[in-house]
Order: C-alpha cells, then structure tokens, then sequence
C-alpha cells in the first residue's frame, strides 16, 4: 500500500474543447505510463463513440507513478468524468473520489458555461481546484486576461496557474508538480472498517464485474467477504488492484486513500451501483458514504428491429450491453405495428442515442426507435396509481381523475446577452421561471421549473443554438405535478399505429398533431391507392394529410437489353420495401420513424 | 448431329444490333455512332456476318422463327448492308420460311431502293419511328426528319408491299399537352399501321436530354398517366388491342419478336451490345464497335456480362416480363415451371384487382388492367417481395 502522504488523487475539469482528454493523455506520457509507440490518442476515451464524439460517456482511471522535483515518488490517480448533462451523478461520484479537480482554461476562450458548471460541481465536492491555462501557443492567448476572468469569476487564485500546451507538450511538468504541491493528500484510517466508493464499474467476461472504488477508511485484501450497502451483495474478493494505462496491476491490498478494482466473480453490474459504498462482512462500517442514489431512468422508448426476424439478436445486443450499464432498463414490448421489441429506460436523450448507436454499430442492427416518453404519473378514477412510460398503457382518458407530469428544476447559463433567448425558449417550452442570478459583468444563471417531457427532445440543441453554443443546462427531479395530458394517435389509412402513439400536454397536441401528419406525408411513399394520414385524440380527428395514390411507376420499355437492368431496378426496389414495415396496408419506412422523432429540427 | 425434324425443333429468335445513325436523338441512351469517323459500315458488317456464322453451328435444334434488325438506325446502313446480313443468318441458321423479319427505320433514311431490295429479300415488317406528328417538337428532341416525311414514308413502304408495319409514338415530349397527344393518334391512325408502340418519354442518365431536362417543359407523372390512358382508350376504339404495357395492334398482328422477350423465349442478339437469353445463359456484348470487330477477327471475347441464371431468378422474370403483357401470368404454368406455390402471389393480387390494377379471366389468368400497368414496377416488387419468401415445392 501506498503511503497516504504519497498519493494524489485528482480529476481534470473543462468546458467542451479546452483540452481536458489531451491533457489527460500528456500526464500519462510525462510519467512514461506509457509508450508514445502505444499511445492511442485520447487513451481514457477507449469507446469507440467516444473518440467519434469527443466526449467522456463512462468514467475511467488511471494509475500514474510521478517522480517529483522533491525526490519522492507519488502515486497520481486521475479520474476521469463524463461531460454531459445526461451523466451529472456519475460525475459527482466520480469527483467525490478526488481532493482535487485541475480546472483547464482556454486561453483565448476564457471562462466558459461548463467550466462555470464544472468548478461549482467540483468545489460542491470539497475539491482543491486548480485552474491551468492552456493552448498557451495559439496566436490569440490571452493568458493574463483569462486569469484574471478565473479569479473574478470563480473566485479562485490562478495567479500562479501554470500556463501549458497539451497539444504540443508545453509546460506539462509544471501540472504535475502543481498536482502534488497543491492536491492534498488523502485522509482515512487503514484500519477502520472499510469503506470504498464505487465510482465505476464494467463487465469484463474472464473476470466478471471489475468494481471501480476510491478506499475512503479501512482496508480492502483478496479473500475478504464484502458486502454492497445499498444493494445488500455479498461476494468474496478475488483480487485487488490499481489500473495502469495499458491493463489492471493486483496489488495485496488496497487502503485507505487508494483508487483501485475489485473483482469478486459478480456476475451482474446492477449489483455495484455507482455511489455505493463497499464495506465488510466481518466488520461493517456503520453507516453508508453520503450522495448515494439509485439512478432512475428518466426517458423511456420502444427499440424495435428494423427487421423483424431480428428481435433474437437484439435480445441478446441488449442482455450484453446492460452487463456494462446498470443505469439501462429493458423490458420486453410488443407492439402491433412493430412486432416484438424492447421498451428501454435511459438517462436522457444523450444515453438513449448512444445506445442506440451502439447497438447498431457494434451489434450491427438497423433499429427503429419511438419517440422517447418520460414517466406519467396517472391516478384512476378507482384510486389505483399507474406510472405510465408507455403510451401503450395510457389509460382512457374517462377512467382517469389526476394525470401528473414530471418536473425539473433546470439552471441555465449563458453570457448576458443570451438571456431574452432562453426566457423566449423556456417560455415556449411552459417553463415556469424562478430567478436570475448575475454570476459576473457578463454571464446569468437562470433558474427554470420545466417539465421533463419538454427538456427530453431538443431542448439541449435548442439552447445550444439559441446562445451560440455558450449556454449550459443542469436539471434535477422536482417531483410530479398536475397537468393536462392526452394521448396522440396516429392513423394510417384509418388504421392506428400504435407505435407512433405518444402522451403530451394537451396544448401542445394540436401543432405537433400537424407537423407529424406532414413529416409521415413526406416520408412515406406513394402506395397504390391513396393513404389518409391522421392525428387522432380520442377518436377525434385533429389533423389530416393525404398521401396520394402513387400514378406512375413503369418501365416504358423492355425488351432484350434491358431485361438485366431493369431486373436490379425492380430487385433495387424489392430490398426497399423489405425494409419497411407494414402496418394494415400501409408499408412505412424506418426514415418515416426518424423524422418523426426529429419534429423540431426545423 | 442428327437434325431434329422442322416441327420438333425449339424457336429461336435473332437480333441484329445496328449501332449508327444520322444524328443522336435527345433522349436517346441505346448505342448508337453518329459521324463518318465512327461509323464504320465495312468492319461493322464483316464483324456481325462473322460472328453470326460463328454461332450458327450452335443452334442446330433451333428453328429461327423471328428476325429483328434494331438499332441504332437499321436503314440508315443501307438495304444492301442488311439484306448481307439476312443472307449469313439464312445460311447458317435454319430460317422458318414463314419467319417474322423486321428492320427498324426512320422516315428519313427510307427509300424506294432500301424497300424494293429488303422486300425481295424476305423482309416482312417495318418498325417506323415516327414518334410525333409536331415538327418543332421533332425538332427539339433532334430527330432527323419531318412529320411530312413521315408520312410519305409510310406511303413508300406500302406500295413496296410490307403489309406489317409498326409505328413507335412517344408521349410526355416537351411541350407536348393531352390534347395534342391525342391529336397525334388521331393522325397516325389516318396511316392505318397494324401495330403501335406509344412510349412515354423516360429522362435517362447520360442523355443530353437529362443534362439539360430543366430547360424543357416536361409532362409530369400525372399528365404522363393521363397520355397513357386516353392513348389505351383511343387505340381501343380504332380495333387497336393492346397487348403489352407500350404494344397494341390489329388482331393477330402482334410483334412476334417482342413477345419473346416477355414470354421468357430463347433469342441470340449480334452486334454491339446485343444480348441474348441462350442456352440457359444470358449474355451481353460489348457497348463498343472498335472493341466488337476486334473481338471476332481475333477470336477473343466479345462479351461484357455472361451469367447462368439461376431457377429462382427465372421464376422472378417470369413475373416481371409477364406481367407486362395483356396475356399475364398463367397459375398452373408458374407453378409446374418453377415448382413455387402461386396461390400467396394470388392473394396479394386480389388486393390488386380491387384496387383496379389486376384482373382475373375466365380459365384463371392474372393480368394488369392499363391503370395496374402504370404502377406495374410498384405491383411487381411486392410480388417480387412475396415470391422470395415463398418456399419451392418438394420434388415430386
């Protein structure tokens, strides 16, 4: 075990494109924790998607051994955390494993919403955050200007910040020596009971759940049983270990102030909950590490195979990717239109593309998704109580005494000059607002009461247009409250879809009635006779498009030459309509589908 | 090789690809050479017999019972040229002597000459271009002639004695309303040919119609679908039956040839980019004149694409041809030909007929009504689609 005055346990911080994955990559090269020859760029982000997105979706870390100015060796655990507003609780648990946050700067960008976001987050942890200014080398720096914007706008010294290029390896030292100057080191009794942090975990088929957790007291040895203190699992402990760039390293023991694994032959990741706290069966601590929550899927929607004789191997993409992510829930559904398929709980929409993504890319399935639904809360007319996140189960609306919406509590922030945009957004999207705090000269923090279901489809796009992309959202459950809903229906040739249901505010029905009739007229192709597309409430008809009877589509000629040629084209257009789905008599392709997801797009 | 007896013998249809014309019209994609420098009448001419006699030793169970010279223009080469090329097919291949022979030929490349020596020559059936009775229109789409010659072309070949001539029409033309169109068969009627092909104008990739089709005002589908029915409706009542979706003649004059190509018969075509259903195997030669006469005087190949076409893939064709023409598709035959099961294409052609697009007869036939035939490619991929699933009787 590493002495406690030794280690050094630290996230790095940023808005969107500061360089906080570059960083990340310069310190493990500084500390030769690896090879230039093996360096893949952006080692922390090994997800594929990741990489493609530029962003952090799980959160990892890594060991490195840093041989100081002073002559001492310190063993650094930087903890990566995922960067979006859909993962807000795995980045607290993350930083709850840290004393110290490295704070990256843009130097021509300066303070921006999310380095705003994050510093709040970071010191709300009780972290030491240490600003470091970087791309130092742009023509455009400013670095004086941006330390100055750091000390007046988050209120921490950055006098002495160390003025760096990650991207070419400028002054990468200096970071470390800061890290082992200024972090603190970490605090705990070795021979308390134990008490460690999961902060991460994921699925490994050799070895079962590798647990990630930051040993806050006590300590935690191979054969130990343990036990999860919210989920009650108990497991014997296999190994131990601390995590090097390029694979797992055992260790005899993991203590107090150690970042570490655990593996324990667990089967199941649901079992080792993110902000959950690992203690022993011999000796339990008394109580749990505070912060802890069961992560609720927030958006619910039907993930069907395109093509469905698939619904096996979607199945089986889903079982193994929920091995890896415990914030997923799936259920079997089976629709009329749709056949057999999934009604699948997400975090946000953020988690739900990256899922489907996945699937898709590395389960290679053609998906086709329904609109994403929050949780309605709905008590009947009998008293009984139904949770709905399927419009499927929406009662009639006859039966039904109190329909209830959930509501957030979302902060937005954005430079001054934004703020007419957002109260124009807001409003529209029934937010109800709170207040508005001056955080500087120049930036506002507003404080909104939205219901989800307005937050979930684009509002995050929509915000990010509305400010040139300086806005940032935060939101937390407030609760459920009254509203006035109804069930939207969608008829193709007088037959419902049920897949193409969806519950909203009753207000809203009428203009999202018609823009879906038109997105499905554009989407859909003529069929042979004409198709009546209609948005229904009740069996009241509130919007109407007709898609017109398709009137020619022929081969003119055919004769001896052209026999193989206009074969494809008829082949070409067979595969089209394989790819459709039929529902009554209407084929639809999955494009219809996308695009009614992507209403507001335009 | 003992020859099976006249009667026995299995039909067989030639196709003479003449790839050179007066000029190139806008819409037209078939290969075709214009300009003396391309046109390269002697090696086209030595290539084509060569190749004809070549294959000739082939077909000794076939009886050819169609000949068919389409281009390109046909007349354009000259009635010697063909009447050449008849002779090398006559020797090498057993011609039926009552055998359908046909040229291609536009109005302004026929005269009294061309006519006398392709008559006497067994030729019996003219395929004329006219396409439209408007000059600007003509004009615009580049043809090399004049309604008025059209017209006395027509004349010409009567009096040379073909009694079986075609005309082909195109409707949807630049600038080309209903009214006119109609106008058009009012006219062409007038000439009394016993069978019309009328053509919708289709754009086509690489035509410098499709480089330039903006500029042109085109008839749109609808207007396109309206040409087509008033054209089904007007030939009717002139005892004009259609017989294949762009076909119609007077009783019994049906193009002989063509209907080869929808009922699935064997034929072998000669000259660039010919093809040819043979043998089990189509083939197709290459779309290029200097690479074809190589090909032959050299022994090399001479083909660009040469597939066995597999029992499934037959049973697709037999839908999609069949389905083009007014005789449409036999249940019993599809099923004792590809051992598949007729009865779910059945259902899916219900539907068809209650929408109007398919029509059952009296002793079980399906076939397309003129309004199915317009969505046809539409009604054919959901057969094709139905087909595929569809599991082949065991042997029995």
């Amino acid at each position: 075990m590493t002495d406690l005055s030794k280690i050094r346990n630290f996230s790095i911080i940023a808005h969107i494109d500061h360089g906080k994955s570059t960083l990340a990559d310069r310190l493990l090269e500084e500390c030769d924790a690896i090879d230039r020859r093996e360096m893949e760029n952006q080692i922390l982000d090994s997800m594929e998607l990741e990489r493609e997105r530029g962003i952090t979706i799980k959160a990892r870390a890594v060991q490195l051994t840093y041989h100081a100015d002073d002559g001492e060796t310190y063993a650094l655990n930087l903890i990566d955390t995922p960067g979006h507003v859909d993962f807000n609780y795995e980045v607290s648990r993350s930083l709850a494993a840290c004393e110290g946050a490295v704070l990256v700067v843009d130097a021509s960008q300066g303070v921006e919403a999310q380095t705003l976001a994050n510093t709040f987050l970071a010191t709300d942890a009780g972290l030491e955050v240490l600003p470091v200014i970087n791309k130092i080398d742009l023509p455009s720096a400013r670095p004086e200007e941006v330390k100055a914007e750091i000390e007046d706008i988050i209120c921490i010294p950055a006098e002495d910040a160390p003025e760096i290029s990650a991207k070419n390896g400028i002054n990468i030292h200096s970071v470390l020596e800061m890290v082992v100057r200024d972090v603190p080191a970490p605090k705990g009794d070795r021979d308390a009971p134990l008490q460690a942090l999961i902060f991460d975990s994921q699925y490994d088929s050799y070895r079962g759940v590798i647990v990630y957790v930051r040993i806050k007291e006590g300590t935690v040895r191979p054969g130990m049983d343990i036990q999860m203190m919210a989920t009650g699992a108990v497991y014997k402990v296999v190994e131990v270990g601390t995590m090097n760039p390029l694979g797992l390293t055992p260790r005899d023991a993991l203590g107090a102030g150690e970042v570490g694994y655990i593996t324990a032959s667990i089967k199941n990741v649901a079992d080792t909950r993110v902000g959950d706290t690992v203690t022993t069966v011999e000796n339990p601590a008394s109580e749990a590490l505070p912060g802890y929550r069961q992560v609720q899927p927030m958006v619910y929607s039907g993930v069907y195979p395109a093509d469905g004789a698939k619904y096996q191997d979607l199945r089986e993409a889903l079982e193994k990717l929920k091995l890896n992510d415990a914030s997923m829930s799936y259920e079997l559904e089976s629709s009329i239109a749709l056949g057999f398929g999934f009604r699948c709980g997400f975090l946000g929409l953020l988690h739900m593309e990256i899922i489907q993504e996945r699937l898709e890319r590395e389960y290679n399935l053609d998906l086709i998704t329904t609109a994403p639904n929050v949780v309605y809360r709905v008590t009947k007319n009998t008293g009984e109580v139904l949770m709905v996140d399927n419009p499927l189960d929406y009662p009639d609306p006859m039966d039904i005494q109190l329909a209830e919406e959930p509501f957030v509590k979302a902060s937005l922030i954005a430079p001054q000059e934004y703020v007419g945009n957002i109260m124009d957004l807001a409003t529209a999207r029934r937010g109800e607002f709170k207040d508005m705090v001056y955080l500087d000269a120049k930036r506002v923090e507003l404080h909104y009461e939205i219901p989800l279901n307005e937050i979930i489809y684009d509002f995050f796009d929509a915000l990010k247009s509305r400010t040139r992309g300086y806005g940032s959202l935060d939101y937390e459950l407030i609760g459920y409250r009254p509203s006035r809903l109804v069930k939207l229906d969608i008829l193709l040739n007088g037959d419902i879809v049920d897949a193409l249901s969806f519950i909203l505010f009753a207000d809203n029905a009428y203009p999202r009635a018609r823009k879906i009739c038109e997105k499905l007229k554009e989407n859909i192709p003529r069929a042979q006779f004409e198709i009546p597309v209609q948005a229904a409430i009740g069996g009241k008809i509130i919007a109407r498009e007709t898609i017109k009877a398709l009137r020619k589509d022929v081969l003119a000629k055919c004769y001896g030459g052209d026999i193989t040629r206009k074969k494809k084209l008829l082949e070409k257009q067979k595969e089209g309509k394989k790819r459709m789905r039929t529902f009554g008599t209407v084929a639809v392709p999955s494009e219809a589908f996308m695009a009614v997801l992507k209403l507001d797009e335009d | 090789m003992a020859l099976l007896q006249r009667k026995h013998k299995i039909p067989l249809g030639i196709y003479v690809h003449v790839p050179f014309c007066r000029s190139k019209c806008q819409y037209c994609d078939f290969y075709s050479l214009t300009g003396k420098k391309d046109c390269d009448f002697e090696g086209y001419l030595e290539a084509v017999c060569d190749h004809i006699r070549e294959a000739g030793g082939q077909a000794p169970n076939h009886i050819v019972d169609t000949v068919y010279f389409g281009g390109g223009t046909p007349s354009f080469l000259g009635g010697e040229a063909l009447a050449m090329i008849l002779t090398v097919i006559r020797k090498s291949f057993d011609v039926s002597p009552t055998a359908e022979i046909t040229f291609e030929a536009n109005p302004d490349s026929v005269n009294d000459r061309l006519l006398r020596r392709l008559r006497s020559e067994g030729f019996n059936r003219v395929s004329l271009g006219i396409q439209c009775d408007n000059d600007e229109i003509l004009k615009r789409l580049g043809r090399p002639h004049d309604y008025q010659q059209a017209v006395k072309a027509v004349e010409r070949i009567r009096k040379k004695g073909f009694r079986n001539l075609s005309v082909d029409l195109m409707y949807g033309l630049p600038g080309q309303r209903l009214a006119d169109w109609e106008q058009t068969l009012q006219n062409v009627l007038q000439l009394k040919p016993e069978h019309i092909s009328c053509y919708g104008l289709k754009v086509e990739e690489g035509t410098p119609l499709y480089e330039c089709q903006e500029f042109y005002n085109l008839a749109d589908d609808d207007t396109q679908a309206d040409m087509y029915l008033s054209a089904v409706q007007i030939l009717r009542k002139h005892g004009y039956r259609q017989y294949e979706i762009s076909n119609f003649c007077r009783k019994g004059q049906v193009s002989r040839h063509n209907l080869k190509y929808w009922n699935g018969g064997e034929y072998l075509g000669f000259g660039p980019d010919a093809s040819s259903d043979f043998g089990g195997r189509r083939f197709a030669i290459v779309r290029d004149l200097p690479a074809y006469i190589e090909g032959i005087r050299t022994g090399g190949t001479v083909l660009r694409e040469l597939q066995e076409v597999a029992p499934r893939e037959r049973a697709g064709e037999y839908l999609m041809m069949r389905l083009r023409t007014v005789s449409g598709i036999d249940p019993a035959a599809y099923e004792k030909q590809h051992l598949l099961p007729f009865a779910p294409l059945e259902k899916a052609l219900w539907k068809c007929k209650e929408l109007g697009h398919a029509e059952k007869t009296y002793d079980g036939r399906w076939h397309l009504t003129p309004a199915g035939f317009l969505v046809s490619n539409s009604i054919i991929s959901d057969l094709l689609l139905i087909q595929e699933q569809t599991k082949p009787f065991s042997n029995r």
